[in-house]
């Protein structure tokens, strides 16, 4: 997948997140690629470590910067909370230029939007390192195993949160592998 | 730059610049002066496995690594080993080198939060010490002014601050409102050096002779990551392999060196544009390309950076005791889009008859080309 490929799926992941009714701050859009990578196979070839809130891309986050710099996305203000990503003029333009690529992997982006749309910060911040733990232990990992990993990366999580994560995960995974072979 | 890290420490430790919030991540006053130390030595140490003309030819080290890999093993160095278990207290090298280079170039290796602090006090996008220094270094050595600004206030302002996210932990270097200004003018002083200096098409194009030069005149066109080796190749071995190059008509890299000694470099054919981005979001690349087919690749260089100068977002410490988002409290901070640049460059005895060709072309070259049907 070349550069302006990866950013006509990035374009179309934030309209979709968008459509859902996402705030759509960088780190929504950071899990939500995480997501779509990591999960839904979507070969974007972002290399992603347990930083900001989660997994996180230094290099997904200078994509970003580039899309900004080509207006293909903006940011856009509503204080006092912290940026939105909307996009930008360009947006159709590149849309028209990579209709395969996004016919693609447009059930994936969708799926991606759909479970992930509405959730604030923490609760992307849980979902997705709950993800990271289990991609980083064997696949058959145990729930209480699983939470209490969780927690020792991320101790401000609540027992009941990690739980509800953890579940989460679990319902999310099961569902995008209905997908996948839909 | 060991100066303003350490006293960029001495702010945000303080007792009375911190907040109940992030207390708990400071250490023991005992260990504050341990930590400083490694911070200090950090900074005096985090550049020193830059290659010759530092940044300028990178891209030759081998396996995708970059000088940040060099100073790492040079902090681990048996030489350097002894440096720091001389000190009192012995310095931890690993911690050196996280605080040095930070999780950027360490992506497998786990920072506590206060490790990740203090490398964000060196290497951090926003409020880094590494960036502040650069600016003032280089606009004074470019003789420029606007890389110029109020440092001493914005180190003032510093502070350590949980983030502006509710439930989340995540503390992080951020600023308290009254040094919003001086931020800001931090940010205004990389943009102007970026456009205006760092940027500079006739700089990039001595960048870019430069990396033509080193490809024909080191092993294997890349740079060693031996240490002995990288510390034994300085500036001065390059400009005189250069010099020499560009004297000797039968020496495989004379070409690019006889550009750099005699400045005929090449020029600028095409620039992006406003204009020919609302058609083309890659015109530049569609340039390069007809161009190459036209005339043939060696006449020409295609050079793009879109990555600089964008204002990240950091927590402010408001006068009313809220964290709020930098971006939603300065207008400048929020605006400011990125610097980019994208050029193509044609050797200069090409230089007319290209202007020509692309003036009668350039409509039909830069139309973009519709992915096709898999």
């Amino acid at each position: 997948m070349n550069e302006q490929q990866q950013s006509a799926i990035l374009l179309s992941l934030i309209e979709h997140l968008r459509n859902r009714r996402s705030w759509c701050g960088e780190t929504h859009v950071q899990k939500a690629t995480y997501f779509l990578q990591e999960l839904m196979g979507v070969p974007l070839n972002f290399d992603f470590i347990l930083y900001k809130y989660g997994p996180y891309s230094f290099e997904l986050s200078d994509e970003l910067v580039a899309m900004r710099a080509d207006s293909l996305i903006r940011l856009s203000q509503s204080p006092p909370y912290g940026p939105s990503l909307v996009p930008g003029i360009y947006t159709e333009q590149i849309k028209k230029q990579f209709p395969q690529t996004l016919k693609k992997f447009e059930k994936q982006i969708d799926f991606v939007a759909r479970k992930l749309g509405e959730k604030p910060v923490s609760e992307l911040e849980a979902l997705s390192t709950a993800f990271y733990v289990k991609q980083h232990e064997n696949a058959d990992i145990q729930q209480d195993r699983h939470v209490q990993l969780l927690r020792n990366l991320k101790p401000h999580i609540t027992p009941d949160t990690a739980r509800r994560a953890v579940n989460e995960l679990r319902s999310v995974i099961n569902e995008s592998e209905r997908l996948q072979t839909t | 730059m060991m100066e303003l890290a350490g006293r960029f420490f001495d702010v945000v430790t303080v007792d009375r610049n911190l907040t109940d919030k992030v207390r708990d991540i400071i250490p023991n006053p005992e260990d504050l002066h341990y930590w400083r130390r490694v911070l200090r030595m950090a900074a005096l140490c985090h550049d020193i496995g830059h290659l010759p003309f530092s940044h300028g030819a990178e891209d030759l080290l081998p396996d995708n690594r970059h000088h940040e890999h060099l100073t790492v093993d040079l902090l681990r160095s048996d030489e350097m080993q002894e440096i720091w278990d001389s000190m009192i207290p012995p310095l931890n090298v690993e911690h050196l080198v996280k605080v040095a280079v930070g999780p950027k170039v360490l992506k497998d290796v786990e920072f506590t939060a206060w490790e990740r602090i203090l490398t964000d006090i060196l290497t951090g996008d926003a409020l880094g010490v590494d960036r502040m220094d650069y600016l003032l270094r280089d606009s004074l050595h470019a003789g420029v002014a606007y890389g110029k600004f109020d440092h001493y206030r914005l180190i003032e302002t510093v502070r350590i601050l949980p983030s502006p996210e509710e439930n989340v932990e995540f503390p992080m270097l951020g600023i308290e409102e009254g040094g919003i200004h001086a931020a800001e003018a931090l940010l205004l002083a990389r943009y102007f050096m970026f456009t205006q200096l760092y940027l500079h098409p006739i700089r990039r194009i001595y960048d870019i002779h430069l990396k033509d030069f080193l490809k024909l005149w080191l092993q294997d066109g890349k740079f060693s990551i031996n240490l002995e080796d990288h510390l034994r190749m300085t500036d001065n071995e390059v400009l005189v392999a250069i010099q020499k190059a560009a004297y000797d008509t039968g020496h495989p890299a004379h070409d690019p060196a006889r550009r750099i000694v005699k400045r005929e470099h090449f020029k600028v054919l095409y620039g992006r544009n406003p204009d020919d981005l609302l058609i083309n979001r890659d015109a530049s690349s569609a340039v390069y390309e007809a161009a190459c087919t036209q005339f043939g690749p060696e006449h020409f260089r295609h050079d793009a950076y879109k990555k600089g100068n964008t204002a990240p977002d950091y927590p402010v410490l408001a006068d009313d005791g809220r964290v709020l988002s930098s971006l939603s409290c300065s207008r400048i901070l929020a605006e400011l889009e990125p610097a980019a640049i994208d050029y193509v460059f044609v050797l200069p005895e090409l230089s007319k008859e290209a202007h020509k060709w692309l003036k009668t072309n350039r409509e039909t070259i830069i139309q973009p080309k519709v992915e096709a049907d898999s």
